[in-house]
């Protein structure tokens, strides 16, 4: 099953949330809406930076398509979390994103402190500075998925969370050794009240 | 080619290995007048001699010395193409004057000159035209072997001199060069990522975007009047075309959930190949630009990302862990027949060269190197071996150079140039912060 955050707005239509418990099966892709054709009059497709106050590309709502399901809200902007003391990182191995049982206990902890509240959080995943900023991209989404299905599957809720990856692009140590590409793959958490 | 030393280029003429492939050309396509230069080309495996007078003004001042400027930059693109020894910075030849003419030339063309290459540039004010007339120094008369006149707003004259290259190389080798093509890329001189765009010879520099969050992967559409490229602009991981020429909004591509990256236009410029991960985990999909519609290319429950076209449009190489690790793998348009190219290594950043015979890759081996491939898995083979890591290759449009990036030098990441076969490698920028992400643009129009 999928949790919809949300609920039917029209703001960005091309949105779709892809937040899934743990362990739930893949389902068909949700085309609820599709992006404007680029050669189409620009007006409405702009997404110049200063448009527009909405979290999500300013996109000319589009019609969702019939029996496909509303379009969700956008989450808010990654600038609207906050650093926390409360929620630890965890770490990866390179070129891996499945968690470590040292690890494990880290987020259990975590995640037992988000049972306390009701925050919406945000995963970050970040790579090391080695190998494509695309590739990283990817591996970094991995890692922020699989950091959110442990807490999930510890009972925090999948609708409080969004993940943003960031590949290796912001890294938090730039020497260029084991030991600081170590502290880069990393799983780093910020929160914002609701 | 130093000035004063106009016998200079009869010595040390290079073997020029790639010359064969590009001197096999259809016979149709190039010019039937130059065939006599051609067997100086095809039967030596050498440089061709060109000496290329200052460019002849007419019709207005040259307060900037521009016939002196741009046949500089034409010898240096000519230089470039590794098909010519070029000697330069030669007085200019009197406009409609065959007398004059045959005087400039006859001392080079003793000296060993195969072609002679006069520019007559006529400036009026907001507009610049350059007639190129090529000469066949090994025939008697110096037969005039190639004319073209080309005309451009003035605020591009530098173009007129890649233009005039790139026929020059067509005259000779039946397709034209690549010197009227730009570069873009990653810059983080500003201190933050972002786009910028130059002459494929690091000329002419500019961002094109200026928004202080992550802009990466820019890639251009066939028609080079657009890049794609994944922007944290608007928070999240977005992918965005934007039009470097024009006085035109930036458009959403695709803004779902997760990671929306790695664009590459198909070959017709119809369709994005890009990976979202709005299913659940990083997948290819494409992106239909007429109607908007994503399609699903990939399944696999790990990573599958950065596709790249086949020049025919009919396949698509990506990298995918599927097979554990990270390697290449080569599918058609639609999804189906997968097939793993790559066996050793860590793999990524499928790039297939515009003539189809090549795929190069970024291979991690202890440093990142740059490799190629056959589609068919055949002629393995590397391009570099250090200094430093060596990576993100994007290929010309003739398919004979490379631009990549590598952090050979002190100072991080810059751009550099090679052949195809790895050979000829040079630095092209060295820009405040690094310069990495490299895309060359196909031919501008």
């Amino acid at each position: 099953m999928a949790h919809r955050r949300g609920s039917a707005l029209l703001v960005a239509p091309v949105l779709v949330l892809s937040l899934f418990l743990a362990g739930c099966p893949k389902r068909p892709a949700t085309t609820a809406a599709s992006a404007p054709p680029p050669t189409g009059a620009p007006a409405p497709s702009t997404a110049a930076p200063s448009t527009s106050g909405t979290p999500g590309p300013a996109m000319t709502p589009s019609p969702a398509a019939p029996g496909t399901g509303a379009p969700s809200a956008t989450p808010p902007r990654p600038s609207e979390f906050r650093e926390t003391d409360n929620l630890k990182d965890v770490f990866f191995d390179f070129d891996r994103y499945d968690i470590r049982a040292s690890d494990a206990r880290v987020l259990d902890t975590n995640a037992a402190w988000l049972k306390t509240n009701n925050s919406l959080v945000l995963i970050e995943g970040h790579c090391d500075e080695r190998g494509t900023n695309e590739y990283n991209l990817a591996l970094g989404e991995r890692r922020a998925k699989a950091t959110m299905n442990y807490l999930v599957g510890q009972g925090v809720q999948a609708n409080r969370i969004t993940i943003i990856s960031y590949g290796k692009e912001r890294p938090t140590c730039t020497e260029h050794s084991e030991a600081c590409w170590a502290k880069n793959r990393r799983a780093h958490f910020l929160v914002k009240a609701r | 080619m130093r000035p004063g030393r106009p016998l200079g280029f009869l010595i040390g003429l290079v073997l020029l290995a790639a010359l064969g492939g590009a001197l096999s050309s259809p016979p149709a396509a190039r010019s039937q007048a130059a065939d006599v230069l051609l067997n100086v080309l095809a039967t030596g495996a050498k440089k061709l001699n060109i000496v290329i007078p200052h460019f002849t003004v007419v019709g207005g001042a040259d307060p900037q010395g521009l016939g002196r400027s741009l046949s500089q930059v034409t010898a240096r693109d000519l230089t470039f193409s590794s098909l010519f020894s070029v000697v330069s910075d030669v007085p200019p030849i009197a406009a409609g004057d065959p007398a004059a003419l045959r005087a400039a030339f006859a001392n080079f063309a003793a000296a060993g000159a195969h072609a002679g290459l006069q520019g007559v540039l006529t400036l009026r004010g907001d507009r610049a035209e350059i007639e190129m007339r090529l000469h066949d120094l090994t025939s008697p008369e110096f037969r005039l072997i190639g004319a073209k006149k080309i005309e451009l707003p003035a605020a591009q004259t530098r173009r007129l001199a890649h233009k005039v290259a790139d026929e020059v190389v067509l005259q000779f080798t039946g397709e034209a060069g690549v010197a009227d093509t730009k570069v873009a890329y990653v810059t983080s001189g500003s201190g933050s990522k972002e786009l910028g765009m130059m002459d494929y010879d690091g000329a002419s520099a500019a961002r094109v975007t200026s928004n202080n969050s992550i802009n990466i992967s820019p890639v251009w559409s066939p028609d080079t009047r657009s890049l794609a490229f994944t922007s944290y602009m608007r928070g999240y991981p977005y992918l965005y075309r934007m039009f470097p020429f024009e006085n035109r909004p930036v458009q959403v591509l695709a803004g779902f959930l997760g990671i929306n990256t790695s664009p590459a236009f198909s070959p017709d410029g119809r369709a994005v190949a890009l990976t979202l991960s709005r299913d659940g985990n990083p997948e290819v999909y494409l992106l239909n630009l007429a109607s908007g519609a994503f399609r699903r290319l990939t399944t696999y429950s790990g990573i599958d990302t950065e596709p790249s076209w086949s020049p025919t449009g009919r396949e698509i190489a990506f990298v995918s862990e599927r097979a554990g690790g990270a390697h290449i793998f080569v599918m058609d348009a639609e999804g189906a027949n997968v097939r793993r190219l790559t066996q050793a290594g860590f793999n990524t950043q499928p790039r297939w060269s515009p003539k189809g015979d090549t795929i190069g890759f970024t291979s991690r081996q202890g440093n990142f190197d740059l490799w190629g491939i056959g589609p068919d898995g055949s002629n393995l083979r590397r391009l570099t071996a250090g200094p430093g890591n060596n990576e993100g290759a994007s290929w010309a449009p003739n398919g004979r150079h490379l631009v990549f990036q590598s952090n050979r030098l002190a100072g991080g990441y810059q751009l550099f140039t090679m052949l195809a076969d790895g050979t000829e490698q040079q630095p092209l920028t060295r820009a405040p912060g690094e310069s990495t992400s490299a895309s060359w643009s196909p031919r501008l129009p």
